[in-house]
């Protein structure tokens, strides 16, 4: 190669989006394209990729292991749940645990995972450690897919300022060859089939020197691992939690049945409002003649048609102000939550004033008009 | 342009959010070492002591403590923050475990060997770095700086018990209470502010609420435009809205709602940081894997404030992705929430110290916690500091000669003084009553009544001009200019419903083009007989104060005294506009007050408009006195946090300036107290074995009082539920010469003087009067009303 041009080449080396995020985006694609439920990063640091795949929908077990816990309860905080997430709590259940412990340890909670990631680890491995490294992903924790990225030397002399390795933490940085003979013999000793790719392009014409940063995907050849081969693995926890958080999610019967009372009352109140607005229609000011609805309004021609169509109209008596529950259970969103008729009524029983037989929701009118 | 949409959550700085650091304690404001008559002591004597806990727990650090601070260098110069902090904890045998670093200062709790230390560094790329930690202040613990940093740490500390924070304070969000039926969920959490007290540094914590809403500001526009329909929408917008605090659905963090972009869309795109131009759709699929629904909806811009107000760029919101936090003034004027809510937020005083205690148990058992505590030798006493206060006398209600005792368990005297002549009563020779036809009935009942309740107080009442109107806001207008003659003493409008924009119309008119004293009253108010009576008392006795008529008063022992309140309103809707009020009594028993209003446009000082309403009162009480007061007392309410230094620099020199304008042998003894009733401080009275909201009249002037200042607090009302707030006084100037005792009793008798409530409130009464006008004139005359009408309280 051209010394010059090589030298010329170092000046403009940056990669757009940086390199990390590349690595960061290429997993959550993986995620998009295999929904994994469960979900571990070994070496998480920081959190960072742990708090992008939070929001992916098909998780609902994020874990991180990190040998530092420092670095870890840094922006653990940003894991946790946010208040939107307790007052809209989402469909799916999500529990994000960080762990400090090793990679070269076993550790029952590990078990179970569909996708782990190691992005830029395995270089920070001590000798012995990377050499309990394959046993302890692939035979024991043995997820579904594996994704390993690594430093390509290889590149290192197009990136400015590299003398011997990347990081002075690094204790090795692999050719391509070295990272794909590596990979290939664990895949043949575990039953995994895999693949190399990796982010940051070479540029034009160096195509052979292949991608600055290296990432193989393993995917294992046989299915799930039976109960028997689980329970013949050690059951000893060896690694620390230092953080776990449990969303709010509607799986969980107490966030169901507080989500079903706030959109049923929700709901009745608007159905009442109308119903007085309507009534007082009557009054003797021009200035409140009732403008027609705009088109944003769908809600009242929602209402109209329903009342029309099934005959289930709320009503007036006394100071009392009745919305029956099929009126309610109607709506979409109430229906969505609750699936069943039986079910809203199970879930609203005792917390919601309803009417003597149970059918309709009760309202009170006769303090609405009280000031202060 | 300067667009920027919303980055993560922002980690723990020395810095507070928002980037400049804000002194809300106000500390470094020493006022006390100026006068030399409170040197000694600030405290008075009079009253029966009460033995009252707080929240305040004092807050103990091992003997000979001090706290390092560094400055930290690189060279080369390292720009970014993160990096600063990796190159430098490479080094934590030498630094240790225990630090708290902002990129440039660095904390400590141990001495570092020598005054200068090198440590060389590696960034990622290889490129060597020394870094050189400069010793540059041994701190006390009770030095301004080292309060901020025990504010910082203990922050982190509830950050550790996995509080979340929004806006200045942490909550807990794990166990919510939610209110269905206004879409409400309020999170309890704590305040917390750690200061240099009389005697010791505490901790003041205090139970704090969270009022989230479930709706998004596009749930809020939804139902906005059912409520307004198509040509009013973007106004309502506008004022519903803009002022708003909203948290993004996304992280964790709160913005205030400054504009509305309507030209823009969630299709717009905004310039990343890194240059691209990307789409709001895109972006928040891509970051946070969110599918923006409504395509249509406009955009959210929050101006970024850093320093000085000096704006720095804004931030874009979509309005779908943000939900509304806190309350609208349309909100907690509606009776029925704020009834549901007070169930939850108001907490009696044993709950109150209970949930506090809760907060404290977590701290005491976090093993994290006490591990950081520990490192940086900082412990808490977790049981809170009791200490005597006093409960003075209470005051005798003069009317008309009589003499009244009011009960002081329950601070008013309304049924002491029913059917008692009033100190003036003004004779409504001339007046107009405005009704519509639905409310001919109502009319009818409230007069009778009024002819009823009346006689007794002394009020000579002529029958009205009786005029039915339709409900258009044209044609009370039209009434108004037609009817209203020089003769009229006052105008009744009875509204049917609560619309502002007709309220402030007839406001508007009768306080500025047409200066007649003015009742609104909604129907509803009147339409129960059960309670028709008490409503008519009160509106008669609310009349004569509008025509200058005055009710009772209490002994003030103080000769030639002018008593000035101020207090000020801001225009959150329009963001524009600051009003200032003013009252400054206008005779001895001080049951007359003149009025004047300041209205500031952006960018005008306050103070300014002040020094010239200071000089038409005093113009005013020598008018009516034949002489100019000798003792000037200014109650000054509406100073923020962190506002203190700015009065006590600007504002009082002002004050001066202008007395010394009147002449030059006139030297009136002045007093300056500055009035706060937001302060975190509760006190309760340990009585029978239980807590209690100590009783009005408690006076608190050691233990939990700065030191620099000469301050004290007065509980002077009751509540019916959750725990009494006290009122803190500052007193940041004064020649009087007066005892902290006759200070004290003075401000005291002030609470008592405010003449639409019998009974005793939470300021004193000229603080009380300036709020009502700048309300008045900030919500519904925006500009200041016709002087005819100052001598009057036509504001109430």
């Amino acid at each position: 190669m051209d010394k010059n041009f090589q030298e010329e080449f170092t000046q403009i080396i940056k990669f757009e989006p940086p390199l990390y995020r590349q690595r960061y985006q290429f997993v959550k694609d993986l995620v998009e394209k295999y929904k994994p439920k469960k979900v571990a990063d070994l070496g998480c640091a920081d959190c960072s990729l742990l708090w992008m795949l939070k929001f992916c929908r098909c998780i609902e077990v994020l874990a991180g292991l990190d040998i530092c816990a420092n670095i870890m309860k840094e922006k653990m905080h940003t894991l946790s749940p946010l208040p939107v997430d307790y007052f809209q709590p989402s469909e799916r259940s999500l529990t994000v645990t960080l762990h400090h412990g090793s990679v070269a340890h076993k550790d029952p909670c590990m078990l179970g995972f569909d996708l782990v990631t190691c992005l830029e680890l395995i270089e920070h491995l001590e000798e012995s450690e990377l050499k309990k490294f394959p046993e302890v992903v692939f035979g024991f924790m043995a997820p579904r897919i594996v994704v390993i990225s690594t430093p390509n030397c290889e590149f290192n002399a197009l990136l400015p300022g590299v003398k011997l390795y990347r990081h002075p933490d690094h204790k090795f940085e692999w050719s391509q060859a070295q990272f794909q003979s590596w990979a290939l013999e664990i895949a043949r000793c575990y039953d995994y089939s895999v693949e190399f790719t990796g982010v940051g392009q070479p540029p034009t014409g160096m195509e052979k020197i292949g991608f600055c940063t290296q990432i193989g995907v393993f995917v294992r050849k046989y299915p799930q691992t039976g109960e028997s081969v689980q329970s013949e693995k050690p059951t000893e926890a060896v690694y620390k939690t230092v953080f776990k958080a449990v969303y709010p999610s509607l799986k969980d019967e107490k966030y169901l049945q507080n989500a079903v009372i706030r959109e049923v009352i929700f709901t009745a109140q608007i159905i009442k409002h109308r119903l007085m607005s309507k009534r007082e229609e009557y009054s003797d000011d021009p200035e409140r003649k009732s403008k027609s609805q705009s088109s944003m309004d769908c809600f009242s021609d929602y209402l109209e048609k329903l009342v029309v169509e099934k005959n289930m109209e709320p009503f007036v008596s006394g100071n009392e102000v009745y919305i029956p529950l099929a009126t309610i259970f109607s709506f979409p969103k109430v229906n969505r939550l609750c699936g069943t008729f039986e079910k809203l009524c199970k879930l609203i029983a005792g917390k919601v004033t309803l009417s003597s037989d149970g059918s309709a929701v009760m309202f009170n009118i006769e303090h609405e008009n009280e000031e202060n | 342009i300067g667009l920027q949409v919303s980055s993560g959550l922002q980690d723990l700085t020395l810095r507070d959010r928002g980037g400049r650091r804000r002194d809300f304690h106000d500390l470094g404001v020493n006022t006390r070492q100026a006068m030399v008559h409170v040197q000694e002591s600030k405290t008075g004597f009079s009253g029966k002591m009460i033995k009252l806990t707080t929240n305040h727990f004092r807050l103990t650090s091992r003997p000979q403590w001090a706290l390092y601070q560094y400055h930290v260098c690189y060279s080369p110069e390292m720009e970014a923050r993160r990096l600063r902090s990796a190159l430098l904890f490479q080094h934590e045998e030498t630094i240790g475990k225990t630090h708290a670093f902002d990129g440039s200062i660095l904390f400590l709790p141990k001495k570092l060997e020598s005054k200068v230390t090198e440590l060389f560094s590696r960034t990622r790329s290889g490129e060597d770095v020394k870094i050189t930690v400069t010793l540059t202040n041994e701190l006390p613990p009770t030095s301004p700086t080292c309060l901020q940093f025990y504010n910082i740490i203990f922050r982190r500390l509830l950050k550790m018990l996995n509080l979340q924070q929004i806006g200045r304070n942490y909550y807990n969000p794990s166990d919510p209470v939610s209110i269905p039926n206004h879409r409400l969920m309020v999170w309890l959490g704590f305040t917390s502010s750690i200061l240099q007290y009389e005697e010791s540094i505490m901790l003041c914590a205090d139970v704090s609420h969270k009022v989230l809403r479930e709706e998004t500001v596009l749930d809020a526009m939804h139902s906005l435009h059912s409520q307004v329909g198509e040509e009013r929408f973007r106004d309502a917008c506008a004022k519903e809205l803009i002022g708003l605090i909203v948290l993004t659905k996304y992280n964790n963090r709160t913005y205030r709602i400054d504009d509305i972009d309507w030209d823009n869309n969630p299709k717009g795109t905004f310039r990343k940081s890194d240059g691209t131009e990307m789409s709001f759709v895109d972006y928040y699929k891509k970051q946070y894997n969110i599918e923006i629904s409504d395509w249509m909806q406009p955009v959210l811009i929050s101006q970024m404030k850093r320093g000085r107000g000096n704006i720095q760029g804004s931030v874009a919101l979509i309005p779908e992705l943000c939900s509304l936090t806190g309350l609208t003034d349309k909100m907690r004027s509606d009776f029925s929430m704020m009834k549901d809510l007070a169930i939850h937020t108001r907490l009696p005083p044993e709950q109150r110290q209970r949930e506090l205690g809760r907060l404290l148990t977590y701290i005491q058992k976090d093993d994290n916690v006490q591990k950081e505590l520990r490192n940086w030798g900082l412990s808490f006493e977790y049981k809170s500091v009791s200490f005597t206060g006093r409960v003075v006398q209470g005051e005798k209600i003069f009317q008309s000669g009589t003499m009244f005792d009011y009960n002081p368990q329950f601070a008013d005297w309304t049924k002491e003084t029913r059917g008692v002549p009033l100190i003036r009563a003004v004779p409504m020779d001339s007046w107009l009553l405005i009704y519509t036809r639905r409310n001919y009935d109502v009319a009818n009942t409230l007069l009778h009544s009024l002819l009823k309740v009346t006689p007794s107080m002394g009020i000579r009442m002529n029958k009205p001009d009786m005029i039915e109107v339709d409900d258009r806001t044209e044609t009370y207008l039209r009434v108004l200019q037609q009817r209203v003659t020089p003769d009229t003493n006052i105008v009744f409008c009875i509204l049917s419903s609560s619309r502002k924009d007709k309220y402030d119309a007839i406001k508007k008119y009768l306080c500025t083009e047409c200066p007649i004293p003015s009742q609104c009253v909604l129907a509803r108010t009147l339409s129960k007989p059960q309670t028709i009576m008490t409503v008519a008392t009160k509106i008669a006795l609310q009349m004569n104060c509008k025509m200058g008529g005055e009710l009772w008063s209490v002994e003030i022992p103080l000769k030639q005294v002018m008593i000035v309140g101020i207090d000020c309103y801001h225009d959150t809707v329009s963001g524009k506009q600051s009003i200032a009020g003013f009252v400054a009594s206008l005779n001895q028993p001080v049951t007359r007050w003149f009025s004047r209003c300041v209205v500031q446009s952006p960018g005008q000082e306050l103070v300014d408009g002040i020094k010239a309403c200071l000089q038409t009162a005093l113009r005013n009480w020598s008018k009516w006195n034949k002489c100019l007061p000798s003792r000037i007392f200014v109650y000054r309410d509406g100073v923020g946090d962190g506002q203190l230094n700015t009065l006590v620099n600007y504002e009082v020199p002002q004050f001066l300036d202008c007395l010394k304008s009147i002449g030059t042998d006139y030297s009136p003894r002045l007093t300056v107290i500055v009035v706060k009733k937001r302060v975190g401080a509760r006190f309760f009275a340990e009585i029978g074995g239980g807590l209690r909201n100590p009783p009005p009249g408690t006076v608190v002037d050691t233990v939990v009082t700065r030191p620099e200042w000469y301050d004290f607090f007065i509980v002077s009302q009751t509540v019916k539920n959750g725990c009494v707030a006290p009122t803190h006084y500052n007193v940041v100037y004064d020649t009087s010469q007066l005892k902290p005792d006759h200070v004290q009793r003075l401000t005291y008798k002030l609470c008592h003087m405010y003449y639409n409530w019998s009974g005793i409130i939470r300021v004193p009464a000229p603080c009380q009067y300036a709020h009502k006008l700048a309300f008045l004139v900030g919500q519904s005359i925006h500009r200041e009303p016709n002087l005819m009408l100052s001598d009057r309280l036509y504001y109430l």
